[in-house]
């Protein structure tokens, strides 16, 4: 026993030594067990070294809503991401602090647990290095990582969740990104009536199944798995924002034949989700349809699906209507709190 | 024992010696300037506006008239080499000590100042324009004055969406009827150094001879670097026609704050990265 006291503060030495890379699991705070729904795309690796937990989900969701993230304390991430649009909102490009116009449309909070690639140009690979974009964006946040902790130290409910979170009451850069996007990852969307049909306690109406099967027949090919999105990047010859800091993925990688391809978008919640584009070029799903009916615009890098079909996808009247009561189909009313 | 004495005598003697030598002549270190000379070939450049009658106008190779309002870069990762090829690095891993944006509406910015380097003869320089991807985090909690310096609203040199600082920030107008030209560099990969898993890194390694040794002991070195910015359109690898509008080609503005365009102009005053080290930089003289 008395060897065993003596060697103690050294096995402690060397556990903290060889913790000194990643947030140790702080035993009071359970992970929580996630449902991976059937058919759902492999989680994203980052997953795996920042799994949800019961506090650091949490704290998360409190970060998430915290608006003194903000230079002026008006917005938090929940002011553009908001649980009734799927974590998105309704404006055709996100609106910052003092009323400034972002780049994009909002893109929804779901299922982000199962991507890849994050934004519409796929600029992030992992949740945890997106919440400083926003953060320190002039158009969104307009602050700094370092400004927001000033303002958030003091306050008793945060030290308290620090501390179930992590085993201290320390407010780091990294713990609150790994925070939120613990949260993030809890945010699955695997309940609409869509779901229901495949787990046979639905059935599809008959306009319903007419929608799916021209879904199946001329959308599928882009908007597969069950997130409804292959996450490639297209050009898709929607109409084009002249922003100079707009090229769609190419902005990220470089490259020419990406150029103003954006990541094809998941359809779940879609009736939610409105308007429609990369900045917002469509008011209603009728609108995108007719687009696709009627022709898009000609670029040299135009996804095939459309270069091959002369420029368009032909739809008759009935078959947008069906598509779109299919669309409806993907709407989770539990996660949206419908 | 009388050797021993006389060792001991020797020693104190020497000992002497080598404090009265190092106190009088040579300390261990002095400081070494680096001022950045942002030329035009020869002429040093003058900001201006489209209507401004002094901003310095240079016409490239494609035969466009061009000038610059605003002029920035960062340097960081400055390496000297002593003449017997000793690296000696200057705070290469401390963006708040070791890197610097040179602005060229602000004067002080374009002479920076290297403390405590060691005594020697320096022959060669090593910098980096643009920071390395390593250090390219925006992380305001390990070196907050750089990150408060390049976010200042007078430099503007952050690069939010691509959780990066800008590398160079160059605005201007172009053409006889002064269409606005903005061009903006930085790094947008992702992943580790040597598994990078998408994006373009814009950083460049910068290596200069120096044409004499800078003398680093008593006296101060300073060293003259000219960088010469008609390279941005007329250079080695990239003999650049600006033209704007939306689409894929356009490069002045809009779509220079996207990786897109951006690889050729930084290739152009940062060297390929392989078998160009030097790019629009060298070094005029030093004055020792």
């Amino acid at each position: 026993m008395k060897v065993f006291l003596k060697i103690l503060p050294i096995l402690f030495l060397l556990v903290s030594c060889s913790n000194d890379d990643y947030e140790p699991l702080y035993t009071n705070n359970p992970e929580l067990s996630i449902n991976i729904p059937v058919g759902f795309p492999q989680v994203n690796n980052s997953f795996y070294t920042n799994k949800p937990t019961k506090y650091g989900v949490a704290l998360g969701e409190k970060l998430f809503h915290e608006k003194r993230f903000s230079a002026d304390n008006t917005i938090s991430c929940a002011s553009c991401h908001i649980q009734s649009s799927a974590f998105a909102d309704n404006n055709v490009q996100a609106i910052g602090i003092e009323g400034r116009i972002g780049l994009r449309n909002t893109p929804p909070i779901q299922n982000l647990a199962f991507m890849r690639f994050y934004n519409w140009d796929g600029s992030k690979l992992s949740l945890e290095n997106q919440p400083i974009v926003p953060i320190i964006t002039h158009e969104e946040m307009d602050s700094s990582i370092l400004e927001v902790i000033g303002k958030i130290q003091n306050d008793a409910a945060y030290k308290e969740l620090f501390q179930k979170t992590f085993g201290d009451e320390n407010i780091t850069p990294e713990r609150i990104y790994r925070s939120i996007a613990q949260y993030e990852y809890t945010l699955i969307s695997d309940n609409s009536k869509y779901d229901k049909v495949k787990r046979n306690e639905a059935t599809f109406t008959e306009n319903e199944m007419q929608g799916y099967q021209v879904f199946q027949q001329k959308c599928a090919s882009c908007h597969s798995t069950e997130l409804f999105t292959d996450q490639s990047f297209r050009n898709i010859g929607f109409p084009i924002n002249t922003n100079s800091n707009e090229a769609g993925r190419a902005r990220v990688t470089g490259n020419m034949d990406e150029y103003m391809s954006f990541r094809v978008p998941s359809l779940r919640n879609v009736e939610y989700t409105a308007p429609y584009g990369s900045f917002g070029q469509f008011t209603t799903l009728k609108d995108v349809l007719d687009y696709f009916d009627n022709g898009v615009i000609e670029a040299d890098n135009l996804d095939p699906v459309f270069k091959n079909n002369g420029n368009r996808i032909p739809l008759t009247e009935q078959e947008k209507e069906h598509l779109i009561s299919f669309m409806k189909t993907l709407s989770d009313v539990e996660f949206t709190g419908h | 024992m009388k050797n021993l004495k006389k060792y001991l005598l020797l020693s104190a003697v020497s000992l002497a010696f080598v404090s009265c030598s190092s106190d009088d002549d040579a300390p261990v270190a002095n400081n070494v300037t680096l001022s950045f000379k942002n030329t035009f070939g020869d002429t040093e450049i003058v900001l201006g506006g489209a209507t401004s009658s002094t901003a310095s106008v240079n016409t490239s190779d494609a035969g466009q008239v061009h000038r610059f309002s605003e002029l920035k870069y960062v340097i960081s990762n400055i390496r000297l080499v002593k003449a017997d090829g000793t690296e000696v690095p200057y705070n290469v891993n401390d963006l708040d000590k070791g890197a610097t944006v040179v602005n060229h509406a602000n004067p002080s910015t374009l002479n920076y100042v290297m403390s405590n380097i060691p005594t020697g003869e320096y022959k060669q320089i090593k910098l980096g324009l643009g920071v390395r991807s390593d250090l390219n985090t925006l992380d305001q909690t390990r070196f907050p004055n750089f990150y408060a310096t390049a976010g200042a609203n007078d430099t503007e040199m952050m690069w939010e969406w691509g959780t990066g600082y800008r590398f160079t920030k160059i605005e201007g107008f172009y053409d006889t009827d002064n269409k606005q030209m903005s061009i903006h560099t930085g790094s947008t990969v992702e992943g580790s150094e040597g598994s990078y898993t998408q994006g373009v890194d814009a950083y460049r390694n910068i290596v200069l001879d120096l044409p004499q040794n800078a003398v680093v002991g008593s006296k101060a070195p300073k060293i003259n670097i000219k960088a010469d910015f008609d390279k941005l359109l007329s250079g080695a690898y990239n003999t650049i026609t600006l033209s704007t509008g939306t689409g894929m080609g356009d490069n002045a503005t809009p779509n220079i704050h996207t990786a897109v365009q951006m690889v050729k102009f930084v290739d152009n005053i940062g060297g390929n990265g392989t078998t160009d080290n030097k790019g629009m930089f060298s070094v005029l003289n030093v004055e020792n």
